[in-house]
């Protein structure tokens, strides 16, 4: 069939495009709501119910602003970049399940997960090009910062993830998830915590917040975007939270599956999904609140010297412990 | 005057005892010596040989008619100031530099050099400080004959390339609008890679020509001219300009208005150091820290709303006392307040010791060694963080000061760390004194009417604003208007400072660094 | 001179080196913010506000002494019934009071309105004149 609806709605609509791009905004308001909790003030608050509509506001305002080019930037990639690295992402969260099935139906395959390792680092490279291509010297070191920082951070990233790989026997994404009897958490805390950790600096986040940090360099790779491009920048940086986030639900936190009490599974799996989600924005947020800036330097310092030793270190931890004392326990 | 002052003094009429140079103590705040273009520079080296913490203060340009006047103010730790005058003809108003003895005196030559039109041979780097590029040549703006209306601009130079010649420098330029400066102005850094190679200073964004304006303006509505200087310490520019011209009028000032104007310059200091240490927040990507200390921050400006009528600028000095009383009933009001403000100190304090990445950015961050930070002549709370005992509230103590009790904090590590937790401390013991001071109240007047025309006169004054010392010269010529005012403010003095720290470090070091000195141009600028 | 107030070195053994911060933030996420929610909830100014100036025409002797002494140059006097009387250019002023100060009758007081923004210039001038009439038409 050349026209298959199921295939384009689960795509365009549920749970693909339409319900990311509203999902995000609903994740960018609740961490602005707790980050401004936690500071004891008010947060968004006026727009629509307890301010809900504001991530959509700030999109809307932007795209009602003019663009404008720099002169001396390289106008193609200027242009482009952004769209690419955000078509990137919502193409790699396509591949996590979502409400017991990937986004893309019968898309998952044997070594998905780094598949979509891969596919983030792609992105963020295009995020890099963007900066690369606008002609400041903010921008320009705002995307060196970037480069550096992720592909630092990449690697430990995935010999953590390898630590549920490992426990779970395979590296399909939709296996792992499913095969967490008792999710990977309590069977490996410390992939989990150093999970976390390289996590805040994947996406930028305090104390890893220095590729866009406003006091030194402005606007890092966003200082010449407006208008429509910057919505996009914005949009594809919420995005890779919720990526960050549902991976990490997948890896550690049993994917959508939970208890199942009455109906549809499908809509209990999806509901779990979203509740656990929520909970590990929260406690990034949490962790962006609790540190200052590094420095680069020291930034690169607890990436090489420090996390990428614990994490070979972790995934050694995970296998010994795996082989040998869990078939003794349970 | 105490033994060591009359050493001070002894030494400089023995050395110049059969020289053209004039010794003449009790003139001008303490002594005044009248020198020449000849002579002025072997005072100078006289005075830094009898005395380590000798530093210049400011150097004030004055038209004195058929001559301009060069005044260095030269401060020493126990003969007060001392004033060295020396006068050049118009004609050919040219003196050698200091800055070689004192590199700190370089910003105060070019000011001169801008505004009264004095050049100084051997200065290190001459050109416009604090007016515009384009500004005409031979207009001098403080001169008695200077022609302001109708200038003729010169065209805008143009700017420099962005990369000149060697492809590894990057020019970074900070301001003068950027996120990390609360007001303009223009640092620009060139970076290689993420150190920073070289800073090149432009002020004068802000420069409002103030010294000029008050000479048009009565002593009484200079008074909120020089309040307007700077929003934050508001209270000590009015404080500095109210005693000097008390200081000329001989006036005695209530026992109740000293402690009320204390009241009054404690609660800037309060408010400056909160904002600031929040501000450091902020520019280390700490925003929680920086929320949380402005909130504390706002029972300092309902206290000062309580007492003077308004939140920041309190207008509460007048020459001759204070304008309005402290009611009493509203006092328990005010102590409840600074109570919960001092329960939240230890929270505070906790963080910066504890929280390691507070630590990360701020420990041996523009590390000032304590030889720079006297050499350079940096006052206030960036000077005690290197282990210079200088405070003014102690050194010469005016208003209620000298029966107050309370500490002077310093701290040796000298680096950024060390000048916040000295603005913590200070923080503290601001409370102690706004709490003493309450408590014991003088009763009586809290006021005495002064003439409005002012004897002819010259004086110095000096007060510690929360940024440091802040100085006024006043000459006054027997009419209701004043004749010359000079201000030299903390943060102008300061900027030496971060020139000297900033070399050498990282991009990111820069901002903390720079927060560390609290800067504020509105104050630097005039 | 002065007194060292404290040295604190790194390497001393505290009780307990864990930030308060991680306490802090979980504790003020279930309290109430400390933002005061103007406009909404009416915001509370002390008695002795420097707010907008009040005229009493019945007490000014015409002196022109708050004119001569307002730093900002906001007080103009101006011909009403062959009187001289001030009007205050409230977007010039600078709400410092010299005025009251200066007046030797005490025509000039405080109110706590602060409210003043707007977009009509001309509601920013206090005019002496209408007082007058609304006096007059009060007496007849």
């Amino acid at each position: 069939m050349l026209f298959d609806l199921y295939f384009v709605f689960r795509v365009l609509v549920f749970p693909g495009f339409t319900f990311l791009f509203f999902f995000t905004m609903f994740c960018d308001w609740v961490e602005r709501k707790i980050e401004a909790r936690m500071q004891n003030r008010m947060g968004p608050t006026f727009t629509g119910p307890g301010g809900i509509l504001q991530p959509f506001a700030d999109v809307v305002k932007l795209l009602t602003k003019e663009d404008i080019v720099p002169g001396g930037a390289k106008k193609t990639i200027f242009r482009i970049a952004p769209i690419i690295s955000f078509s990137i992402i919502v193409f790699a969260i396509s591949f996590l399940p979502i409400d017991g099935a990937a986004i893309i139906p019968n898309s998952s395959f044997a070594g998905d997960l780094i598949f979509i390792m891969a596919l983030i680092t792609i992105a963020n490279f295009f995020l890099f090009l963007s900066g690369w291509a606008s002609a400041n010297p903010y921008s320009d070191i705002g995307a060196s910062r970037l480069l550096t920082q992720f592909l630092g951070y990449d690697i430990p990233l995935v010999i953590l993830a390898l630590a549920p790989a490992f426990l779970a026997g395979s590296l399909t994404i939709a296996s792992i998830a499913a095969s967490q009897y008792l999710p990977f958490i309590i069977l490996a805390p410390w992939a989990f915590v150093l999970f976390i950790v390289t996590l805040q600096a994947e996406l930028e986040k305090d104390p890893f917040d220095i590729p866009h940090a406003e006091s030194e360099v402005v606007g890092g790779l966003e200082t010449e975007f407006c208008g429509g491009k910057l919505a996009f920048l914005r949009l594809t940086r919420d995005m890779q939270i919720v990526f960050g986030a549902a991976l990490v639900v997948e890896l550690f936190l049993g994917g959508p599956y939970g208890p199942v009490f009455f109906g549809f599974p499908a809509f209990w799996y999806f509901l779990w999904f979203v509740l656990k989600l929520l909970a590990v924005v929260v406690v990034t947020e949490y962790l962006t609140c609790l540190f200052a800036r590094l420095r680069i330097d020291q930034v690169l310092t607890a990436n090489w010297k420090v996390l990428l030793p614990l994490s070979v270190l972790s995934l050694t931890l995970t296998v010994a412990v795996a082989t040998w004392v869990y078939p003794l326990v349970m | 005057m105490s033994q060591k002052e009359t050493d001070i003094l002894s030494v400089l009429q023995a050395k110049f005892k059969d020289t053209s140079v004039q010794v003449q103590p009790q003139q001008l705040g303490k002594v005044a010596v009248i020198a020449d273009a000849t002579t002025y520079r072997d005072v100078l080296k006289a005075l830094l040989e009898a005395d380590e913490k000798t530093a210049v203060i400011a150097i004030t340009g004055i038209d004195l008619g058929a001559t301009l006047g060069v005044f260095y103010h030269i401060r020493t730790s126990t003969a007060g100031i001392i004033t060295i005058k020396v006068e050049v003809p118009q004609e050919e108003p040219r003196l050698k530099t200091i800055s070689d003895l004192m590199p700190g005196a370089a910003f105060d030559e070019m000011e001169v050099t801008d505004l009264v039109g004095v050049v100084f041979e051997g200065h290190p780097s001459p050109g416009r400080l604090v007016l515009p590029d384009n500004w005409p040549d031979g207009v001098f703006p403080l001169r008695k004959d200077a022609k302001l209306d109708n200038l003729q601009f010169k065209p805008t130079p143009p700017s420099e390339p962005a990369s000149p010649g060697n492809e590894d420098i990057v020019k970074i330029i900070i301001g003068p609008q950027h996120p990390a400066l609360l007001e303009p102005e223009k640092f620009a850094l060139k970076v290689e890679g993420e150190i920073v190679k070289d800073v090149q200073p432009r002020i004068g964004y802000v420069h409002r020509g103030i010294e000029k304006a008050a000479e048009s303006r009565t002593y009484l509505q200079d008074v909120y001219l020089v309040e307007r200087i700077c929003g934050i310490c508001n209270a000590c520019h009015a404080t500095c300009f109210v005693e000097a011209v008390e200081k000329i009028l001989e006036t005695e000032v209530p026992p109740r208005a000293k402690y009320i104007r204390t009241i009054l310059l404690e609660l800037n200091r309060l408010h400056s150091h909160l904002l600031t240490l929040g501000h450091a927040g902020l520019e280390i990507g700490f925003e929680t820290l920086f929320q949380y200390f402005w909130r504390d921050r706002e029972p300092i400006m309902d206290i000062t709303e309580i007492i003077s009528g308004n939140r920041v600028i309190s207008s509460g000095m007048t020459v001759g006392g204070v304008r309005r009383d402290i009611n009493e009933a509203d006092i328990p009001k005010i102590k409840g307040m600074l109570t919960s403000l001092r329960k939240r100190l230890p929270f505070y304090k906790k963080v910066y010791e504890d929280e390691p990445s507070i630590k990360m950015r701020m420990k041996n961050v523009g590390t000032l060694k304590r030889e720079d930070a006297l050499k350079l002549c940096i006052v206030g709370p960036t000077a005690r963080g290197s282990a210079v005992d200088i405070d003014v509230r102690k050194d010469e103590p005016y208003e209620a000061y000298g029966e107050i009790p309370f500490k002077l904090i310093t701290y040796n590590e000298g680096d950024t760390w060390a000048r916040m937790n000295v603005r913590m401390d200070e923080v503290e013991e601001s409370i102690n004194i706004i709490e003493y001071a309450l408590d014991n109240l003088p009763t009586g007047p809290f006021r005495v009417r002064v003439p409005r025309v002012v004897p002819a006169g010259e004086t110095v004054n000096r007060v510690e604003a929360p940024r440091g010392e802040l100085f006024y010269y006043l000459k006054s010529n027997g009419t209701a208007y004043p004749e010359r005012v000079k201000v030299r403010t903390p943060t102008f003095a300061n900027i030496p400072a971060f020139l000297a720290t900033a070399i050498g470090s990282n991009i990111a070091d820069v901002p903390p660094n720079f927060v560390s000195l609290d800067p504020c141009f509105s104050c630097t600028d005039r | 001179m002065g007194v060292s107030f404290g040295d604190v070195t790194m390497g001393k053994k505290k009780k307990s080196s864990i930030s308060p911060m991680v306490k802090a933030l979980l504790s003020n996420l279930f309290k109430k913010p400390a933002t005061c929610q103007y406009p909404f909830v009416k915001a509370e100014v002390p008695e002795g506000f420097r707010g907008k100036q009040v005229y009493d025409i019945n007490l000014c002797i015409s002196c022109g002494l708050c004119s001569r002494d307002c730093p900002a140059s906001a007080i103009e006097m101006v011909e009403i019934n062959g009187k001289r009387r001030p009007l205050f250019h409230l977007d010039q002023c600078i709400f410092c009071y010299q005025c009251a100060e200066s007046c030797p009758r005490n025509a000039i007081q405080s109110t706590k309105i602060f409210e003043l923004a707007t977009t009509d210039k001309s509601s920013l001038v206090i005019k002496p004149e209408e007082k007058a009439q609304k006096e007059n038409g009060e007496q007849q």
